[in-house]
């Protein structure tokens, strides 16, 4: 299986350009313990570019260096070697997160506020002044319809409800990149098909989103490119319709040919061999893709064949 | 109450210094500049062990880069006001309002064991809650401030603050702001408290107990341990004696045989007192640089003998008649060192002279005698007109016209007792002039506590931004404990103290060799060896413990625990110290949190 990516255009190493929101060189990690003595090697040598207006995301199971990789983009850790650009700018630049919506893990909020105070204190973090910070406030609220506990402490909330209040503490200063850790986490179906959907619909307002899961289904219902990762490598990254396809078989389904067109169609896949049903590319699942990798992988360590 | 030197200093004096002493302001930027040495070189010994010589400077000019061109200049107070507004909110989630009923707890009670038989029992009183208060209030301050941080990053809240444009240092001040508002509430609270509970503490009433037949003089009832005599005027008006440090006056009501005794003057206040500069003649009567030692009496005085020409001179400057308008007050709380036992009960005698500084005009007052009782001060007023010598003629001088003309004047004070001493020094002789109220010199007291618990906040919070929140808390303690004995270090350079440094005192200790003996080695070279690795530690502790506050050193408490006018120089010094402290912990926090991965 190949793997074809369709760049819209040249992949160049340009941060620079408007067009490459996150940009990542080399980008390694390694945990030492306090002794400086290395400890495990989270992230090796990553090479990615999120472009603008694009929902991406990290794959990987448990351990692979997605979270690494975030707190790296987000300057939350120091890379050992190798850079990350976020908007052209150093990852350890502050002032990169004017732009940044970031939904951690877990949403790690103050319990003793209230969802009104969550995001008035928020906005003040984005030096907002009181009149936008509660414009702003209340239409989150809204979005994320949280409007029946806007005066409850986060400590009272459920999961689901922990996970609103997370996403509208995110969006408070209108980010155009946001990103998400395991953004559907702990959410009930019903919460987790509203999420992706608030996902897409944020795409469509133009938001570049950089979002990590294990969760497959999700990442394939909104993700346009995905990046795999497996012990601190980079192991497949691509679109995902492409990614998905395989290029090896042909499926053809055709309707109202004539019997004439039928034979000549029959005849000339004879003349090769086969037999025709549909003229299309059958689609594997993301979870068969995943498993592949990971298989592959833990038989012969090292990249995974190429792409981009 | 005791002065040092030190205290004396006027806000100009303390701030730029002089020749023989190193101003505030140098050492202040002294400390700046090694810190700045230190943390730069540190800094890059560090980042060349991560990323090699050439990359390590390159991030350590990058930080120090950002500092100036981004995050100083974003600096917005709108942030610091949020992240502020959220660590008042959590210190009072945290129920630090329990302190407020823990001392409400601790003065009930401990007004039980106040002695009321003390003579003086305002200063009682007032040290007591002083003390507690400021103790309350530092270690509050001190676990609100160590705390916090380490445990936003424990719980990775932290995490939703660094991603947001947040800079280091609106994270460090944020929390000052906070932790302060907290503590200046709490103050307040207790300060009010306080002041009441000193205020009404001191309140009491007495009756005529008896009076005599003529209706002059009589005696109080006996209440709170003490009864008061009084002697009534022709009017029926008159004031009791002095006991315990205040009075009551008495006043007949109307022609009956009734009495009505007030309430308690003089318990609290705050006397401004004016000092002037000591010097001493010798036996022969002529200048001296000091007096003389009488051994391991007292480092605080100085000593004259009696019945010689040795004498203290205090010079007094802007003695004006608008500034004593009842006369010349003078306290004296002098030391006495008997070389021989004599009268124990009547003390030393002594004698004061006034005179005109210009020694060409010849004019003085007559020896006004004076008994010293240890441990007392000796309060007098001294009429504005004295008799006295002019050029040997003997009249009446005017104290502001003759003797003070021009606002300076002399006070020479002689010990007349053969073989007797007088300790002197330049805080124990002063002139009294008028009093600040009680309230407003309290208020400089706890303003003095308030200083004191921003620095610790500042020293708190610095410590949290890279150690764990016990951690923390026992660095901030150390800091503290040995800016409070840093004064021991230098003592032991200059030769004050006896025994040596560190390793000098361990050798004695197992040789059982005195303190005041040479250390005796049987070898030159391993004793100089020794004395100067000595040398070097003990010099490191000064210089370091010089750069930390030394609460003791201004000793605050002791002004309003003896009713003295908190020296409006030292309480500007404390503040120029704060500030001070507070940019030093600013510049150390934000390198500390602009070079951590909070992730880590």
């Amino acid at each position: 299986m190949s793997v074809v990516a369709a760049p819209e255009e040249k992949p160049t190493v340009a941060a620079s350009q408007p067009e490459v929101v996150i940009e990542t060189r080399n980008l390694s990690k390694t945990y030492r313990d306090f002794w400086g003595r290395q400890k495990v090697q989270a992230l090796k040598a990553l090479d990615i570019e999120v472009r603008r207006g694009e929902i991406f995301g990290l794959l990987g199971p448990n351990g692979s260096g997605k979270s690494t990789t975030i707190k790296l983009v987000l300057g939350l850790l120091f890379p050992t070697s190798g850079h990350a650009f976020v908007f052209g700018k150093e990852a350890g630049d502050v002032s990169k997160n004017e732009r940044i919506g970031y939904l951690p893990e877990e949403s790690y909020l103050y319990k003793f506020l209230n969802a009104e105070e969550t995001l008035d204190f928020y906005g003040r973090l984005f030096d907002m002044p009181a009149k936008v910070r509660r414009e702003r406030t209340e239409a989150l609220i809204q979005m994320v319809g949280l409007q029946r506990a806007r005066r409850r402490q986060l400590k009272e909330y459920s999961k689901g409800m922990t996970r609103r209040i997370g996403l509208a503490q995110a969006l408070i200063n209108e980010p155009d990149l946001l990103i998400l850790d395991e953004p559907t986490t702990g959410l009930d179906p019903i919460g987790s098909r509203e999420m992706k959907d608030l996902i897409l619909r944020l795409r469509e307002e133009g938001k570049t989103i950089l979002m990590c899961s294990h969760q497959l289904a999700d990442v394939e219902d909104v993700c346009d490119r995905i990046a795999i990762l497996h012990q601190g490598e980079l192991k497949e990254m691509g679109r995902v319709d492409s990614l998905l396809k395989i290029q090896d078989i042909t499926e053809v389904h055709a309707k109202g040919l004539s019997d004439d067109a039928k034979r000549e169609i029959a005849a000339v896949i004879e003349k090769h061999g086969g037999s025709v049903v549909q003229i299309d590319n059958p689609t594997t699942t993301m979870e068969d893709l995943f498993l592949e990798i990971v298989r592959e992988s833990e038989q012969r360590p090292g990249h995974r064949g190429s792409g981009n | 109450m005791r002065f040092s030197q030190d205290q004396f200093l006027t806000y100009s004096e303390w701030l730029f210094g002089d020749l023989d002493r190193w101003g505030g302001l140098w050492v202040g930027l002294i400390i700046a500049i090694s810190l700045c040495f230190l943390g730069f070189a540190v800094s890059y010994l560090i980042a060349l062990a991560r990323s090699g010589p050439t990359e390590g400077f390159y991030a350590v000019a990058k930080v120090i880069r950002s500092f100036f061109s981004t995050d100083l200049p974003a600096t917005s107070s709108r942030r610091i006001g949020a992240i502020a507004k959220l660590a008042f909110k959590e210190a009072i989630r945290r129920r630090v309002l329990v302190a407020l009923a823990v001392f409400v707890v601790i003065i009930m009670f401990g007004g039980w064991f106040l002695d009321p038989k003390s003579p003086n029992p305002a200063s009682l009183y007032i040290s007591f809650v002083v003390t507690t208060t400021n103790y309350l209030v530092l270690l509050l301050a001190l676990f609100l401030s160590t705390s916090s941080l380490p445990q936003e990053i424990k719980s990775r809240t932290i995490y939703t603050i660094v991603t947001k444009p947040v800079r280091p240092l609106e994270i460090f001040i944020g929390r000052v702001v906070g932790f302060g508002l907290v503590g200046t509430l709490i103050l307040v609270v207790l300060g009010v408290m306080s002041y009441l509970f000193v205020v009404r503490g001191m309140r009491h009433e007495h009756e005529v107990a008896q009076i005599d037949g003529k209706g002059a003089t009589g005696e109080t009832t006996f209440d709170r341990s003490h009864k008061h005599t009084f002697r009534l005027g022709p009017d029926g008006v008159g004031v009791t004696n002095e006991v315990q440090s205040h009075r009551h006056s008495v006043r007949r009501i109307g022609n009956s045989d009734r009495y009505e005794v007030g309430p308690p003057q003089g318990y609290l206040g705050a006397r401004i007192p004016v000092f002037g500069k000591l010097q001493f003649t010798d036996g022969d009567g002529q200048l001296a640089n000091g007096g003389i030692s009488v051994g391991y009496e007292s480092n605080y005085h100085q000593w004259i003998e009696g019945a010689s020409l040795m004498s203290a001179i205090y010079t007094f400057s802007q003695v004006t008649e608008s500034a004593f308008p009842n006369g010349l007050q003078l306290e004296m709380n002098l030391g006495a060192f008997r070389t021989y036992k004599s009268d124990i009960i009547t003390g030393v005698r002594g004698t004061i002279v006034l005179r005109n500084p210009d020694p060409q005009a010849e004019i003085e007052s007559d020896r006004i005698p004076f008994i010293v009782q240890e441990y007392q001060v000796d309060r007098r007023v001294i009429p504005q007109t004295v008799r006295g010598r002019k050029k040997d003629q003997s009249m009446d001088l005017d104290i502001f016209r003759d003797i003070a003309p021009n606002g300076k004047l002399e006070v020479i004070i002689r010990c007349e007792d053969n073989g007797q001493y007088f300790g002197m020094a330049a805080g124990n002789v002063s002139l009294h002039a008028g009093d600040m109220p009680f309230w407003w010199n309290f208020t400089k007291g706890y303003i003095s506590i308030w200083l004191q618990m921003i620095i610790v906040i500042c020293f708190g919070v610095m410590f949290s931004t890279f150690l764990s929140g016990p951690v923390a808390i026992v660095a901030t303690i150390s800091f503290l404990v040995l800016g409070f004995f840093g004064g021991l270090a230098s003592e032991i350079i200059s030769k004050q103290r006896e025994g040596g440094g560190p390793v000098e005192s361990m050798i004695r200790i197992f040789t059982q060799s005195g303190a005041i003996t040479e250390l005796d080695l049987g070898s030159s070279i391993l004793e100089n060896a020794i004395k100067n690795v000595d040398e070097v530690i003990m010099r490191s502790m000064a210089s370091l413990a010089s750069a930390l506050p030394n609460f003791n050193d201004l000793g605050t408490s002791d002004f309003l625990a003896y009713g003295v006018n908190l020296f409006g120089g030292l309480l500007g010094r404390h503040i120029t110290m704060t500030v001070g402290y507070f940019l030093i912990t600013c510049v150390i926090s934000y390198f500390f949190l602009k070079t951590r991965e909070m992730a880590a």
